[in-house]
């Protein structure tokens, strides 16, 4: 009984942070953008609002008190991508990050390759360096994580290597590179303009074809055998979603 | 080892100032106020990291910056000050460069805030400050980080395993070197999945998720804190007064236009630079004391 009460005080107070979050840091946010940053108005906003999506992920995961099981099976991928980042360190740009946070999101469901890429994002910048990139980063390995995962639900994405490769590619180039991208203007130019964007899309495109190089090999090569082993670990130990 | 005072602090105390730190370098593009933020910063750094701090300052920072810089009016080409025309018919803008420059040291002040932030913010501190808010996915932080030194040694266990049977990545030649490096990978990969289910039901068996957790490190909340955290707050205030006033806001396009110098704005780069060089100034109180400690022994 004491347990049960606990937990509905808990669950208010998350429903408080919400509404707080909803209510006052929202507008304070666009408020703030308007009247204080003259010249980084849209770096804020974007930046800030980014942050803002990982809140909803945050609360539904925390409230629904995942199981150990999941947790630790969600910890291993994240440290799976985080290791296989660093040991392509010499090799600048071709990189497994994506292509394991896909196999995650296709396995193990959208929310979990969410958070798999956000938290690989974040944790392997521990390792490289944290910086002004960082959140931008897990909300690009992030929003492929859950694409994925939603894809293969709605049965649109399909195990098979064509299919996986063909939206690896496609989701390093357009997704990763196009948020990087954009990123890295709003960071040093006060306004954007067509020029602008397309010159750093153009600097930029060498790295993407590069990482969506990566992305596509390594998903050609890890696809199969690792689906295969996160399939037995789900049957083995009855973690099949309901 | 020498103990940096500021990380001695209660973890909120050393987050709350990261963040504002952190947000006012990214937010105000007043020279002066950039100024006082990368003086802090790399100060800082100085301190946390000695050696290697001044070189990763000097070998990465000063290029980044140098090119950063140049990248702006290349680009950009607003402002009124025409100083001449780039080859395809552009013009290059005094307030193009000036914006260059000040993007440039905004984006280095944060990175090396970011090495500091590194330094001081340790995952058993993350733990601690996100714990009760997010705790299964400051928990699936904190295990990820532990994950990734063990496999690497789990890593070695298997591939001395691997030499002994003669399927090692140092024998065979290159095809079979690959075949056996994504083998030895392959093992690993069923040992961290079978390894991870004994992890969860270990936990599981020892109370995972009843109520009422602790953390491993304990941290008090003492009255230094509640005073620094005061400090902090009030100085925090003196600045965003400032900001709402106007007095670090600087307008670039089309033409240079800062707030004309007043008493005032002279309080708020006051207030900024004690805010931004407070790691700094608790760390030589700290050497003052001890060295008349020292001297009174």
């Amino acid at each position: 009984m004491s347990n049960q009460s606990l937990s509905n005080r808990r669950l208010s107070k998350r429903t408080l942070a919400a509404a707080i979050l909803i209510l006052v840091v929202i507008p304070v946010t666009i408020l703030m953008g308007v009247f204080l940053w003259e010249s980084r108005k849209y770096y804020f906003i974007s930046l800030l609002i980014m942050l803002y999506t990982f809140i909803p992920f945050a609360l539904v995961f925390e409230k629904r008190k995942p199981q150990a099981r999941e947790l630790v099976v969600i910890a291993v991928m994240t440290a799976i991508t985080v290791a296989g980042r660093s040991a392509f360190f010499m090799l600048p740009q071709f990189k497994p990050v994506i292509a394991i946070v896909i196999i995650s999101g296709v396995s193990l469901g959208a929310e979990a390759g969410f958070l798999v890429g956000a938290a690989a994002g974040f944790i392997s910048n521990f390792f490289f360096g944290q910086g002004p990139w960082t959140p931008w980063q897990m909300f690009g390995f992030g929003i492929i994580g859950f694409l994925s995962g939603l894809l293969f639900q709605k049965g649109w994405l399909k195990r098979t290597k064509l299919s996986l490769c063909l939206f690896g590619g496609a989701a390093t180039v357009l997704i990763y590179g196009g948020i990087m991208n954009t990123s890295s203007v709003l960071m040093i130019t006060p306004t954007i303009n067509k020029e602008i964007l397309l010159a750093a899309y153009a600097s930029g495109i060498g790295f993407d074809l590069v990482h969506a190089a990566a992305t596509v090999c390594f998903l050609f090569i890890l696809s199969r055998p690792m689906l295969e082993k996160l399939d037995r670990i789900k049957l083995k130990y009855g973690m099949i979603e309901s | 080892m020498r103990r940096n005072a500021f990380t001695t602090f209660h973890p909120i105390v050393n987050f709350v100032y990261f963040t504002f730190v952190l947000v006012f370098s990214m937010a105000f593009m007043h020279p002066l106020f950039q100024a006082i933020s990368l003086a802090g910063a790399i100060g800082y750094s100085i301190l946390l990291n000695g050696r290697k701090a001044v070189k990763f300052n000097l070998l990465y920072m000063l290029p980044l910056l140098l090119v950063m810089a140049a990248f702006n009016p290349i680009f950009n080409h607003a402002g009124v000050t025409i100083l001449f025309y780039l080859p395809n018919g552009n013009p290059f803008t005094r307030e193009s460069i000036l914006y260059g420059i000040a993007a440039a040291c905004m984006y280095v002040t944060v990175i090396v805030w970011f090495s500091c932030f590194n330094k001081v913010i340790t995952s058993d501190k993350l733990m601690y400050l996100f714990g009760k808010i997010m705790p299964a996915i400051s928990l699936i932080l904190a295990m990820t980080l532990r994950f990734v030194p063990r496999y690497r040694h789990q890593l070695s266990v298997i591939s001395q395993a691997q030499r002994s049977i003669g399927r090692d990545l140092s024998q065979g030649n290159l095809i079979e070197r690959a075949r056996n490096g994504l083998r030895i990978l392959s093992i690993l990969t069923t040992w961290a999945m079978e390894n991870a289910i004994e992890t969860a039901d270990s936990m599981k068996a020892r109370g995972y998720g009843l109520p009422k957790r602790t953390s491993f490190s304990i941290y008090r909340f003492e009255r230094r804190d509640q005073l620094t955290l005061s400090i902090m707050i009030g100085l925090v205030a003196i600045v965003l007064t400032g900001a709402a006033l106007e007095e670090n806001t600087i307008r670039y396009f089309p033409s240079v236009v800062m707030k004309e110098y007043s008493l005032f704005s002279f309080v708020v780069y006051g207030a900024y630079f004690i805010f931004c060089t407070l790691p700094v100034m608790f760390q030589i109180v700290e050497e003052v004391k001890w060295k008349y400690i020292v001297s009174k022994i």
